[in-house]
């Protein structure tokens, strides 16, 4: 059937958000689109990553609203809840994402073939399985945005009901009353906070020092304090030796450190890229030495014509936003048009746990340790009139800036936010770091009153060298 | 397909630099048309297309110095090739499959460049465009450190405006004449009644080429010269080499700058009508940039003619290796005493400055003078008539 071998402007292999992104802006620039997907547009963020693990943070802080209505003076009962129905607002949620990219795609006639797309040469794409299996496509460009997969540890086999990974965890329709999360990270972290907020005992186990490895420390101390506070256990500096399964759960033993008895245990080690059954023979596409695809800042391979966006890409974040960002340089690449590459130093990070985290630019560590002198200033939530009303004052705001040769502060290098609704509070900050203003710049503009973002501002105002309300 | 190669530009010139391209790709082009401009150590060229077709793609950039056999860019043939660029999906930038890492940003507009709301102001302030500044940032964006350096290194309003190679050619010599000769330089007025004649006969040979100022002055200089050999002479350390060939370099202003002395080599012993044909082929040839290297090269004394109608006399310096240059002025209407019986009288006359640059090594104003003077006397006594 290779006679019939369809040619397409752009070939997508993947439908997570780099490759639907890349289908839907090559198609809005007029382009002909073919987009490979082996199971539901979407991929892992819509699927089982972003958006159900955010519904559930939702689940637990609807939870928190409800145990703060006394404070208020409601009068309630001790809530209950029946998780199945909050699995279902969940998959009713994501369902109707699912439909609206569907519709988006074909609306942009963009041709969803169902199965595993394979690379071949001469940019030739083969669909292994599904119900397109054995149709072959030729791309003028093709773009390999395959995603990843979460990882595993040895000893550790997913059998989904005491050993998970973040797709299986996402899927339960029952929550544990203990669960031991191995990996600090976001992901782990958000997954220790939304169980515990639901009421169950939680142990996080991390290799490293910290918690949060990647955020400025003074904002991870912010989670990591709350976590305490709440009972959550936090094993730093933990090596895992392997576990033994009980009549139910499992124990988990700890090099060094008492075993810990849980119901369920979640494995958030990170994710590792799905290039498996990605590449034919002789395509030219280089992998780096953990198999993720090395692309130029333009997001092209080593092949011609052959772009990565993504998860699947090697060293880069694995966010859904960088992999929108990655597309639109891929297509804007391949139409010759000017684009700015993505500045990874610079993409906005957030991490959804209670309280939630978001960062942008250099940690205070990172931009010493490239040599910058730094001034650095600080506000807390507790001073600020919104985070009173709301009741929610635990959190910092930290600005890094670079300091000029006269001691006052230049540039913003990093804006770090732990808090209430930060994730949200980020942009302002990223348009500071990413259009490289000043301190004294940025606090010459306003923040409305009363609101969170005027945390943002005060730090600001401080760190331009006279604070209204800090110092 | 014909590939488009720099050609030999004379003797001696191994590179240059492409300075203008004169078709796009895509363009089509005729056999002979100019297809690019090239400047030399010597020379500024504009070089005809090889063939006729379609410029496909140039391969050395305005600025780029190539060297002669060099391929530059390439044509292809009307039928079948693309009217214009390919299309960009066709285009796409990409590595070799070798390639480990591509390093090449795409071809772009600077248009679609996105400047930060603080580097545009940084440069609006500092008035600098963000065009003229080639940015550290990814994919080459303008950043704050370098709008802040750009603009640090524009205090005043000055415009700093780079030497065209022309210039930068006029420039070197200059300042190698200067160190090398110690000038001198005398002027003097001749009579120039001979123009009244000229004007009365005709200002063109019997052949019917022009006869200007400059071809009769010309003539009087290099007759006069077969007496004042030694300004026709080059200093070799203690010797001074007379030359027996005179060779006349005649200056010409370039525009928008600069300068060339293109040679009528072998003047000596020619005519009037013989000379001004050589002028005039000469003239014809810098006007449609036709120069060659070889005519530029052995001059032995130069010319310079009156830059403007009311110039009375220009210092010209000496082009190296030579000992005098000969600087004409305007011929003048203007009163002249004359005897008329025994009595001064005041007439309408002609008259013009005759200046000489010298080296002062090797001849001083007296004998400047005296030669300046033998030319007078043999531009007046010009037969017209007879020459033409």
């Amino acid at each position: 059937m290779a006679s019939e071998s369809k040619q397409f402007d752009v070939v997508v292999i993947g439908g997570g958000p780099g490759g639907y992104a890349a289908a839907l802006y090559a198609a809005a620039a007029g382009l002909s689109v073919a987009l490979i997907e082996r199971d539901k547009v979407g991929g892992t963020c819509l699927h089982r990553g972003c958006i159900p693990a955010k519904e559930f943070l939702e689940t637990a802080h609807v939870l928190r609203t409800i145990q703060h209505g006394s404070a208020f003076g409601f009068t309630t009962s001790t809530p209950t809840v029946d998780f199945a129905v909050s699995q279902n607002r969940k998959n009713d949620v994501v369902d109707q994402l699912h439909k609206g990219l569907s519709g988006l795609l074909k609306g942009r006639k963009i041709d969803v073939l169902d199965g595993t797309g394979l690379l071949d040469a001469n940019n030739s794409v083969v669909v292994l399985d599904g119900a397109d299996a054995g149709t072959t496509l030729t791309g003028k460009n093709v773009i390999l945005a395959s995603g990843s997969v979460p990882r595993t540890l040895p000893g550790f086999d997913v059998d989904g009901e005491v050993i998970l990974t973040s797709d299986e965890f996402l899927a339960l329709s029952e929550l544990p009353s203990s669960a031991a999360v191995i990996g600090g990270g976001a992901i782990g972290c958000e997954f220790a906070s939304m169980l515990s907020d639901m009421g169950s005992n939680v142990t996080i186990v991390e290799g490293l020092p910290s918690i949060l490895a990647g955020c400025d420390t003074e904002v991870a101390s912010v989670v990591q304090r709350s976590f305490k506070k709440r009972g959550i256990d936090i094993v730093t500096n933990a090596k895992v030796t392997g576990h033994t399964p009980g009549q139910t759960g499992t124990t988990l033993h700890l090099d060094g450190v008492d075993d810990v008895q849980v119901d369920m245990v979640i494995v958030s080690v990170g994710r590792r890229p799905r290039t498996e059954g990605l590449l034919g023979e002789a395509t030219g596409v280089e992998l780096d030495e953990r198999g993720f695809v090395v692309a130029d800042e333009y997001m092209r391979t080593a092949a011609p014509n052959v772009f990565a966006v993504g998860d699947v890409v090697a060293g880069t974040p694995q966010l859904a936003h960088v992999g929108f960002a990655e597309a639109i340089v891929a297509i804007k690449t391949i139409l010759g048009e000017a684009t700015v590459p993505v500045n990874y130093d610079r993409v906005p990070w957030a991490i959804y746990t209670n309280p939630e985290v978001a960062f942008c630019g250099l940690t205070e560590a990172a931009a010493k340790e490239r040599g910058y002198n730094v001034v650095v200033k600080k506000d807390p939530f507790a001073g600020n009139g919104r985070a009173r009303i709301i009741g929610d004052t635990e959190g910092v705001v930290k600005i890094i800036a670079e300091k000029n040769a006269d001691g006052t502060a230049g540039q913003l290098l990093g804006v770090h936010m732990a808090g209430p609704w930060v994730t949200e509070q980020l942009g302002a900050g990223y348009f500071a770091v990413n259009w490289e203003a000043t301190a004294s710049e940025a606090a010459a503009l306003i923040q409305p009153h009363p609101s969170l973002s005027e945390t943002f501002g005060e730090t600001l105002l401080a760190l331009a060298g006279r604070g209204l309300h800090v110092g | 397909m014909a590939d488009v190669t720099l050609p030999s530009l004379g003797e001696s010139v191994t590179e240059g630099i492409i300075t203008r391209w004169m078709k796009n790709v895509g363009d089509v082009v005729g056999r002979d048309e100019p297809l690019f401009e090239i400047s030399t150590d010597k020379v500024d060229s504009e070089l005809p297309s090889p063939a006729a077709g379609v410029l496909l793609k140039i391969l050395a950039n305005e600025g780029d110095t190539v060297g002669v056999g060099a391929v530059v860019a390439v044509i292809g043939e009307l039928d079948g090739a693309p009217a214009s660029p390919p299309s960009p999906v066709d285009e796409v930038p990409s590595s070799t499959p070798t390639a480990v890492a591509p390093t090449t940003a795409p071809s772009k507009s600077d248009k679609g460049l996105v400047v930060s709301p603080v580097v545009r102001r940084i440069l609006e302030d500092g008035g600098v465009d963000a065009r003229s500044i080639q940015g550290t940032g990814l994919g080459g964006s303008v950043t704050r450190r370098d709008a802040e350096a750009a603009v640090a290194k524009r205090p005043s309003d000055d415009v700093a405006i780079a030497l065209t190679p022309g210039l930068r050619r006029m420039a070197q010599h200059m300042v190698d004449s200067v160190r090398t000769s110690p000038h001198g330089f005398v002027a003097v007025e001749v009579d120039a009644s001979v123009f009244v004649t000229l004007d009365a006969v005709s200002r063109s040979t019997t052949d019917g080429t022009p006869i200007t100022d400059e071809t009769l002055v010309a003539l009087a200089a290099v007759r006069a010269l077969a007496e004042f050999d030694f300004f026709n002479a080059t200093v070799a350390g203690d010797d001074l080499i007379v030359h027996r060939t005179i060779n006349l370099g005649f200056v010409r202003s370039l525009q928008p700058a600069g300068m060339l002395v293109p040679v009528v080599h072998a003047a000596g012993g020619l005519t009037l009508r013989a000379l001004a044909q050589r002028l005039s082929d000469l003239s014809d040839r810098v006007e449609s940039r036709q120069l060659t290297t070889d005519d530029l090269l052995g001059g032995t004394f130069s010319l310079l003619a009156a830059p403007t109608p009311s110039t009375l006399v220009a210092t010209p310096l000496l082009i190296q290796p030579n000992v005098a240059a000969l600087s004409v002025g305007a011929v003048r209407h203007v009163p002249v005493i004359v005897l008329r019986d025994g009595v001064e009288v005041v007439e309408p006359g002609r008259r013009l400055v005759l200046g000489l640059s010298f080296d002062h090594r090797v001849a001083d104003p007296v004998s400047a003078a005296k030669y300046l003077e033998r030319v007078g006397e043999i531009l007046a006594a010009i037969d017209i008539h007879a020459e033409r």
